[in-house]
């Protein structure tokens, strides 16, 4: 069994939804003769033929208002938006039109597109390319939100978001697209898109992440452990709609929240979560919710970036922090 | 008949009624009374639809007075199988295509039911962000494509949708994915307060199609017969593999924007004074009275027919109930997650 | 306003039906545009509007019949416009009552003081787990960070629930158990004891308030024994007021509320107090501010048992008196063997700032004031 890193784990679920269902259809810019400037689409062309493998202009309102139109003709989309910096003239499809054609036809029209994009710095990019935002996103009623960390989950989160009825926005860290490995049975089972992962289990602090800061929260952990610190890692994958009883049963246990996230601080997706947990786990606190994420700047060019980006000397320093209240 | 570029629309009833030219074959009797009738429908539909919101009745309302040529026009050139993508100016071809006048109060009185068509199932709803429906339009027509039918997408909007960046993205990969999708421009002159001539510098909007590579027409928009041929030729393009066409019909607004609007705030009285003489219904009826033996009988039942219809409709809605507040949660996802479960559970 | 009439339709047409209504009040026309459709002898006519305006009125109403000349519609001039509504969508309402409010202040909040935030620093969870224990938290020092109060906080101030047949100490009892654990820290005590012969009271005799006298009169004989000590600052206090702290035992434990002044007071008024004190101890009526202050304190626990006891001083106090139980005895008295009834008495000083001899002083006067039947009824002045 060979390991796959996460950007080919995201082609074998390509290949695998579009080997089974025929309606199934890629669209973006490059994914087609280049495979995908990330490689994400290598070989697709090839084996699926031009028909469901296009090479779009450049237009990211247009491929995102062309998903809905094939969405609702009961087709699947696939469209993948090179760079989560260039989704932005999605938005307006995504939030007048994808997420509410369900509803506002009362269910008679439905929208199963699912929007691909890598997101997160770390890859000493130029401007434009190392943005995460995905509470953009998460704050639109009728979207479905997914991040997920590893290649295993990314295969199988994929596999659900496409074959799933609704509109979902499929963010993939970047940095770890060749850096995260592990073995990926290409079994064709998806995974739900209801829960939150627990990768560690510990009793002191209740560690809550997504994305390329996975890595680092279980790096903190491993370091915590040596301090004497159990820390309990909680990797949401699912930003919308929230599992929240995971989170809330982890910080009810543990009486300690530190949410770690590489989107600028103040309205990210930590905020929700840190605001749920005063609202259902107040009484277990022990110690003030957390957040280590990005400053309220605009992401840094290259050579500030490491400054810029929650590392674990950082979340370390937030789990000392929670830790010395009581 | 399609021309690139051409700067007179084409026509064949001229205002005043007469015939210009000799009619396309489609143009027979019983066709032209049936765009009769559909065109003085929608108008005495617009007109209660108006005087509902003036009495509470209906939410804003977006009158297509002056209009119903094209949007008549347009709808009696699809086939039941083609799916139209309207603006929210087109009742004339949502109610042609089989949309209930209960369902357009419905919407118009703020109810989602209202898009939830027994009629065109396919078709999609009301657009209201400006031409943001014209990538939807490509998508469609992708689709069809895919899977080998002959239908076509049929795509309304304005004039100021032209100046939009999804228009020129959505006609832009029609054109060279050579998609089945027609993009028909109802250019009213107005965009809400701005004149067409300050919207854009192009001497047209079907010239815009230049820039896509795709084919195009204009037409005069207040001429039926002409807004139909035009489109019916496009959509004979598209069902053949022959791609997109842009086809302008160049009509007027001869109402407010919407029930809110006061135009008299930015144009004048006699612009639309003088623009009341080319409008479309009085034109047919005309041509019909002095070339097909349409008699005052024949006026007067179509006119109580039409009355009782929206009347009867008007009566409809009225007795319907609202939703209820949890109908606010059912839909947002194909099953309703926990976190909106417990949402909508603080309602009771 | 202008009202506008039925035109003559030509061909010596008299009239005509109104068919259908286009515009309706309030709409705005156009010159030219058609406002009413009216059927004729001949045909369906529109009827266009005369001039710009608007509707006003529909004086024909549908299906009527008008002559030519008669009133149809009233259209006033374009000049008396509706009220722009300010809107394309929607309707804005103008009520005059949406308040938005005004700022109190609109500086930038400042650093909030330390005043001004709460003096204990808890988190929620503790809070919770302190409520269930009973544990006052006021009463319990922080070493967490910032001297937050932490789960081992707790634990000290109360043992680990979990063991078996172990209870925690709650309320009075715990308060007893921190205070006479810190006298005992604190304060060396030494006890001396007598006896005094009260053969002569009556059997009815109310003990605690001649016992309160007698400590009003030695006061004044040994005012040593009414101060406070601060030993960090090698200082005492000698007060001239006797504020006697009266031990009292009732079935919840037990309570010292404070007899204050007593110097001042009459016997009878002494008793009376005292009365009024057990009631509201027992009714637990009794404040915390009634149970501070004391410079000396008196126990009478001979009412329960026992002879002598070696007290607990409650610093910042140095002294207290014990009477035991008063008891039967046979005693010499001017050469014979006499039974009557002895009250034996316990006198504990703080031995730091009460000299032996001062505190033997104040017992002898004890006795004196006791022994004494006159003076037993007396105060001091």
């Amino acid at each position: 069994m060979a390991d796959r890193m996460l950007v080919e784990a995201v082609r074998m679920a390509l290949a695998r939804v579009m080997s089974e269902d025929e309606t199934v259809i890629l669209l973006g810019e490059d994914i087609g003769r280049n495979g995908g400037v990330f490689r994400a689409t290598n070989g697709l062309l090839e084996r699926f033929g031009e028909q469901r493998v296009r090479d779009t202009p450049i237009a990211e309102a247009a491929i995102a208002g062309l998903a809905v139109g094939l969405a609702a003709q009961g087709m699947r989309p696939v469209a993948e938006i090179q760079f989560s910096g260039f989704i932005y003239p999605c938005i307006d499809q995504l939030t007048n039109h994808a997420s509410r054609l369900r509803t506002r036809t009362r269910g008679r029209l439905t929208c199963p597109l699912v929007i691909r994009s890598p997101s997160g710095g770390g890859i000493h990019a130029p401007e434009h390319h190392s943005e995460s935002m995905e509470a953009l996103l998460t704050h639109v009623p009728g979207l479905r939100v997914v991040f997920p960390s590893s290649p295993k989950r990314a295969y199988g989160l994929l596999l659900s978001a496409i074959r799933g009825p609704d509109p979902v926005v499929f963010f993939e860290p970047t940095r770890l697209y060749r850096s995260a490995k592990e073995d990926v049975d290409d079994s064709g089972e998806g995974l739900p898109l209801n829960c939150c992962f627990t990768l560690r289990e510990g009793t002191d602090v209740t560690l809550v992440t997504w994305g390329a800061t996975v890595i680092e929260a279980l790096a903190a952990g491993d370091h915590a452990a040596d301090e004497g610190v159990s820390v309990e890692l909680i990797d949401v994958a699912i930003l919308k709609p929230l599992d929240f009883e995971t989170i809330r049963a982890s910080v009810s246990k543990t009486g300690r929240a530190v949410i770690v996230h590489e989107a600028p601080i103040s309205g990210g997706f930590g905020a929700e979560i840190a605001a749920r947990i005063a609202d259902e786990a107040l009484l277990s606190l022990l110690a003030p919710v957390k957040r280590v994420a990005g400053y309220d700047v605009v992401m840094p060019l290259p050579r500030l970036e490491q400054f810029y980006l929650p590392d674990e000397p950082r979340i370390m320093a937030a789990i000392r922090d929670v830790m010395s209240y009581t | 008949m399609i021309s690139q570029g051409a700067s007179i629309p084409v026509r064949f009833i001229a205002p005043d009624g007469q015939a210009e030219r000799e009619l396309p074959v489609f143009a027979d009797r019983a066709a032209l009374i049936s765009f009769y009738r559909a065109m003085l429908l929608t108008r005495i539909f617009d007109e209660k639809a108006v005087a509902l919101q003036r009495t509470g009745r209906l939410g804003t309302f977006a009158s297509s007075l002056g209009q119903e040529a094209v949007s008549v026009g347009l709808a009696s050139a699809m086939r039941k199988e083609d799916v139209l993508l309207p603006s929210f100016r087109e009742q004339g071809a949502m109610l042609w295509r089989g949309v209930s006048p209960v369902e357009l109060f419905l919407y118009w009185g703020g109810d989602e039911r209202g898009s939830d068509f027994a009629g065109p199932r396919e078709d999609f709803p009301i657009c209201i962000p400006v031409a943001s429906h014209a990538p939807h339009a490509a998508g469609v027509a992708l689709a069809m494509k895919l899977r080998g039918e002959k239908r076509a997408a049929v795509a309304v909007m304005g004039d100021g949708a032209t100046s939009k960046g999804d228009f020129y993205e959505a006609i832009n990969i029609s054109g060279v994915w050579r998609l089945p999708a027609v993009f028909v421009i109802s250019n009213n002159q107005w965009a809400i307060s701005v004149p067409v001539g300050r919207q854009t510098a192009a001497a047209t909007l079907a010239v815009k199609a230049m820039a896509a590579g795709i084919q195009s027409a204009r037409v005069d928009g207040n001429d039926v017969i002409a807004v139909h041929d035009a489109v019916g030729e496009a959509i004979d393009r598209a069902i053949s593999d022959q791609g997109p066409t842009l086809v302008e019909c160049v009509t007027y607004r001869l109402g407010d924007h919407t029930t809110v609007d006061d135009s008299s705030r930015y144009r004048s009285d006699q612009e639309v004074s003088e623009n009341w003489p080319s409008e479309p219904v009085a034109r047919l009826r005309q041509y019909l009275t002095a070339h097909e033996g349409w008699a005052k009988s024949d006026e007067e039942n179509l006119i109580a027919e039409c009355h009782n219809l929206v009347g009867e409709a008007a009566d409809r809605y009225a007795a319907i109930d609202p939703l209820e507040p949890k109908d606010m949660f059912e839909m947002t996802f194909a099953s309703l997650p926990r976190d909106l479960e417990e949402q909508r559970n603080q309602l009771s | 306003m202008k009202v506008f009439e039925l035109p003559d339709l030509g061909e010596g047409l008299e009239g005509a039906e109104i068919v259908s209504w286009h515009v309706g009040v309030g709409d705005k026309v156009v010159l030219d545009q058609p406002m009413v459709s009216v059927e004729t002898a001949k045909a369906v006519v529109e009827i266009p509007a005369p001039w710009s305006g608007r509707i006003t009125q529909l004086i024909a109403k549908t299906g009527d019949i008008v002559s030519t000349g008669a009133a149809l519609v009233a259209l006033a001039d374009e000049d008396s416009g509706p009220e722009d509504c300010g809107t394309v969508v929607g309707t804005l309402p103008e009520s005059s009552s949406a308040n938005t409010g005004d700022a109190a202040s609109s500086t930038p909040a400042r650093e909030p003081t330390k005043t001004s935030e709460k003096s204990i620093r808890v988190s929620p969870a503790v809070r919770r787990l302190a409520r269930e224990a009973g544990i006052d938290l006021a009463s319990v020092s922080g070493t967490g960070l910032g001297g937050t109060i932490t789960t081992h906080d707790l634990e000290q101030a109360r043992p680990a629930s979990a063991r078996d047949g172990y209870e925690p100490l709650r309320g009075v009892r715990r308060a007893m158990a921190i205070n006479m654990a810190r006298s005992a820290r604190e304060v060396p005590g030494s006890t001396v004891t007598d006896e005094v012969d009260v053969g002569h009271w009556p059997p009815d005799a109310d003990v605690t308030s001649r016992l309160a006298g007698a400590l009003v009169a030695a006061c004044s004989t040994e005012p040593a024994l009414n101060a406070w000590c601060d030993i960090e600052r090698m200082e005492r206090k000698l007060w001239d007021e006797v504020h006697i702290a009266v031990a009292i035992n009732t079935p919840d434990g037990l309570f010292i509320p404070v007899l204050r002044n007593s110097e001042k007071l009459p016997i009878a008024e002494i008793r009376r107090r005292l009365e009024k004190m057990k009631a509201d101890v027992l009714s637990r009526r009794t404040r915390p501010e009634d149970m501070t202050g004391a410079t000396i304190s008196l126990s009478n626990f001979g009412m329960l048992g026992g002879l002598h006891a070696a007290l607990a001083i409650v610093p910042p106090q140095v002294a207290i008196l014990g009477a035991g139980r008063i008891f039967e005895a046979a005693r010499p008295s001017v050469g014979e063997v006499k039974v009557t009834r002895i009250l034996p008495l316990s006198l504990t000083f703080d031995h730091r700032v009460v000299t032996g001899a001062e505190a033997v002083g104040f017992l002898n006067a004890v006795i004196v004031t006791l022994g004494s039947e006159a003076v037993a009824e007396t105060s001091r002045g």
